[in-house]
């Protein structure tokens, strides 16, 4: 299928490549260069995933994500620098989706993409069966089991509530912040050494290795994901 | 500036003279005492004049054994010239016997009372001077501009009070005697001159081994200047000039050295303070200069990075393809010095508080493990973690840096076949968490161990592909541990051929205790 994506990146030699990349991999590209713009294609053109640059000259990002999702759920996928992890928490918290690292390589990208892709199928499809797996990983959301490799796997109800909101985001980036509200509720605060400590326990046995994690994986700084393949 | 400083103790008559004035004034005395005999005044009137005269000359000669000496004689001289039998020391009226003693006592009590209250006149009023002369030496060293001027009013001071030759010599910062030191020679001629300074090195040692308030030589008394961070250097008085027996004198030299070392410490801590001032803004400029070009760099490298990546994927000539692969090859490499600088301008910038949290270290090697196989995904790289979980307060991209320079130098020296490895250990005993990372790589070459963390040291083997960029990678993993109050070692690997890096990081008084978990299966 020959999916709109469209890219707000006002470095031309960047937008060049997110450009080539993509329609390497047959998508078709629209592309904008600063915020204003962006949030008028997003609306005028059939707009299915946004690859958005937090860095645009004429508007914070966190206002360009805001402003198209009062009208739209396409998945939006940020930009942004290393060391900016306050603005990638920013704009996740706003409703962006995923974010790239600069610099980024077009696996990575297509990566992206590709779980965005799923997302929209996901939205398409609603929550339709009352499970959901990934790889090895089973969850039954009806019986609220956890199931390693066919085997029934022993979670609280702590581990399993965080598991399930993992497998309700599969391959999406949530933050601490949003992890620890969905768990603990808004008013607990930020501190994070709790949400730590039961990643770790969960992660003891999820994983084969816990400081080499092939399901959810640590986003330093920002959040968690869990890895759909 | 000599004007006000100078002696204002009266001294003591010379040993001839006293004997002179004494005689005089017993002379004196028995001249009156003659008159009054003479006019037929009863004798009383005469023991009162010696009595006086007694006075005098203890006075006057500042001496009490002349008023001893002269008590004793003044009652001999009464005895024979006027009592009864007269030219005789034979006495007709016994009540004369008490008239002599009680003449000797009073004239040995007034000598000794009169000795006594000059000796505390002459102690109190050279205290005074003492400390005047101190007070104006210190006041004139508040006003000095800089080090030359403070040598040369200590110099003035300590000559014109204690009338000596007297020398200002500096060390300087490194505790090195300086080469020259300004000199100033003792009334009449009062010269001032720069005298070289002869065995510099021993007499530096000599300094500083010093148990004893001074140091003598040959020709000079050596006093230390001592400051809050060492020798300053030392004040040198002519040993003709003064007598080192004199508590009181040696005393006062103490003060003026002290006064002189608070100038000196003083001045030397403002300079230092103004230059470190300098230095930290120009750091600072530094830093954000080459923060913003940084940041700046990483724009087009994203671009070069991935065009390169999608050319690599069009090429069918393995020419192309090399050539392509080292284009990004070293964008990869100029990403990963930008990444380094970037952090070493942070911790620079946040160098009284890194934003430590307790973080697990096992998602931060997860974390960094991903992030090395995006560059080299042919490595596999093994972990070692204890069961137990445990939280280290640490700031974790600055840990995950570390983590990844410390891999990207082992993958460096080690084939892909072979085993990089993080091997990590509680220890609750010291209280903190050990992480090595090992390779069975070439090893590090013994004249290059001590210099590994150096900055911008490369080995210099003829090897500049492989040393390139290692240099600020360690030196910046240094500079993170150490900022974390852990510490870092490089060493070959005892049990087979390789390099192992290990480095700590302290939990000490966090309150984060381990916690089991059971696996769940």
């Amino acid at each position: 299928m020959n999916q709109n994506i469209l890219t707000a990146e006002d470095d031309l030699q960047i937008q060049s490549f997110i450009d080539y990349a993509l329609k390497h991999e047959g998508y078709s590209c629209i592309t904008a260069s600063n915020g204003e713009e962006a949030i008028r294609k997003a609306r005028e053109e059939n707009t299915a995933i946004m690859i958005l640059d937090l860095g645009l000259p004429d508007m914070d990002g966190k206002e360009v994500i805001r402003t198209v999702r009062l009208e739209s759920q396409m998945p939006i996928i940020v930009v942004s620098a290393r060391d900016r992890e306050s603005e990638k928490i920013a704009a996740l918290d706003a409703g962006a989706d995923d974010y790239l690292t600069k610099p980024f390589s077009a696996t990575e990208l297509m990566a992206r993409i590709r779980v965005a892709e799923r997302h929209l199928k996901n939205q398409i499809r609603q929550e339709d069966s009352g499970g959901s797996e990934v790889r090895e990983l089973r969850i039954d959301l009806n019986k609220r089991l956890v199931y390693l490799a066919e085997k029934e796997l022993h979670v609280t109800p702590m581990e399993y509530q965080l598991l399930e909101y993992f497998f309700q985001n599969i391959g999406k980036v949530l933050t601490t912040k949003s992890i620890i509200e969905v768990l603990w509720g808004k008013g607990y605060g930020s501190d994070t050494q709790a949400l730590r400590s039961l990643m770790a326990g969960l992660r003891r046995k999820i994983e084969k290795n816990p400081a080499k994690p092939e399901y959810i994986i640590t986003e330093i700084g920002v959040g968690y994901r869990l890895l759909d393949q | 500036m000599s004007d006000n400083i100078g002696p204002a103790v009266s001294r003591k008559p010379g040993r001839f003279t006293a004997l002179l004035i004494s005689l005089g004034i017993f002379a004196g005395a028995s001249f009156v005492g003659y008159l009054f005999h003479i006019m037929g005044f009863p004798d009383t009137n005469v023991v009162v004049v010696y009595l006086l005269a007694i006075l005098l000359i203890v006075w006057s000669t500042k001496r009490f054994l002349y008023g001893l000496f002269f008590s004793v004689a003044t009652t001999f001289t009464f005895n024979y010239f006027f009592s009864e039998p007269r030219f005789t020391l034979s006495v007709n009226d016994p009540n004369y016997y008490i008239t002599f003693v009680t003449m000797l006592v009073t004239a040995l009590i007034t000598s000794i009372l009169t000795s006594r209250i000059q000796r505390e006149a002459h102690h109190a009023q050279k205290k005074e001077s003492e400390i005047r002369a101190i007070n104006n030496l210190t006041n004139h060293l508040t006003d000095a501009r800089d080090a030359e001027e403070i040598a040369d009013i200590a110099v003035r001071s300590i000559g014109d009070v204690l009338e000596v030759s007297v020398g200002c010599l500096y060390f300087d910062e490194t505790g090195n005697p300086e080469n020259t030191y300004i000199f100033r020679t003792k009334r009449p001629e009062q010269r001032e001159l720069r005298r070289r300074t002869e065995k510099a090195e021993e007499l530096r040692w000599r300094i500083n081994e010093l148990r004893t308030p001074y140091d003598e030589t040959d020709e000079f008394y050596d006093f230390p200047l001592y400051g809050k961070d060492g020798t300053l250097g030392i004040i040198r008085i002519a040993r003709e000039d003064i007598d080192i027996e004199d508590r009181d004198l040696q005393e006062l030299i103490h003060s003026m050295v002290d006064s002189v070392a608070m100038a000196v410490d003083r001045f030397r801590f403002i300079r230092q303070e103004i230059h470190s001032r300098e230095e930290i803004v120009k750091e600072r400029y530094r830093a954000n200069l080459l923060r913003a070009i940084s940041h700046d760099i990483r724009t087009p490298l994203t671009g070069i990075i991935g065009t390169s990546e999608i050319l690599l994927g069009k090429q069918k000539d393995p020419e192309a393809i090399d050539l392509t692969r080292r284009i990004q090859s070293d964008a990869q490499w100029l990403h990963s010095m930008v990444e380094n600088i970037l952090n070493l301008t942070r911790i620079q910038d946040e160098e009284l508080e890194l934003k430590k949290q307790p973080e697990a270290l096992e998602e931060i090697i997860g974390s960094a493990i991903e992030r090395v196989r995006g560059h080299a995904p042919q490595y596999d790289i093994d972990v070692e973690f204890p069961e137990e979980f445990l939280l280290v307060p640490m700031d974790a991209k600055l840990i995950e840096q570390v983590l990844i320079n410390l891999m990207d130098n082992a993958i460096k020296h080690t084939p892909p076949d072979r085993q990089i490895r993080i091997l990590v250990e509680n220890d609750s005993k010291a209280r903190l968490q050990r992480i090595r990372v090992q390779d069975e790589g070439d090893g590090i070459s013994e004249e290059d161990l001590p210099y590994i963390f150096e900055k911008f040291y490369t080995s210099g083997s003829n090897k500049p592909y492989f040393a390139r960029g290692v240099g600020l990678g360690l030196a910046i993993c240094e500079t993170i541990i150490h900022a974390h109050g852990g510490t870092i070692h490089a060493r070959n690997r005892a049990d087979k051929q390789g390099a192992e890096f290990e480095f700590t990081l302290p939990y000490g008084g966090e309150t984060y205790e381990p916690e089991h978990f059971d696996r769940g299966r």
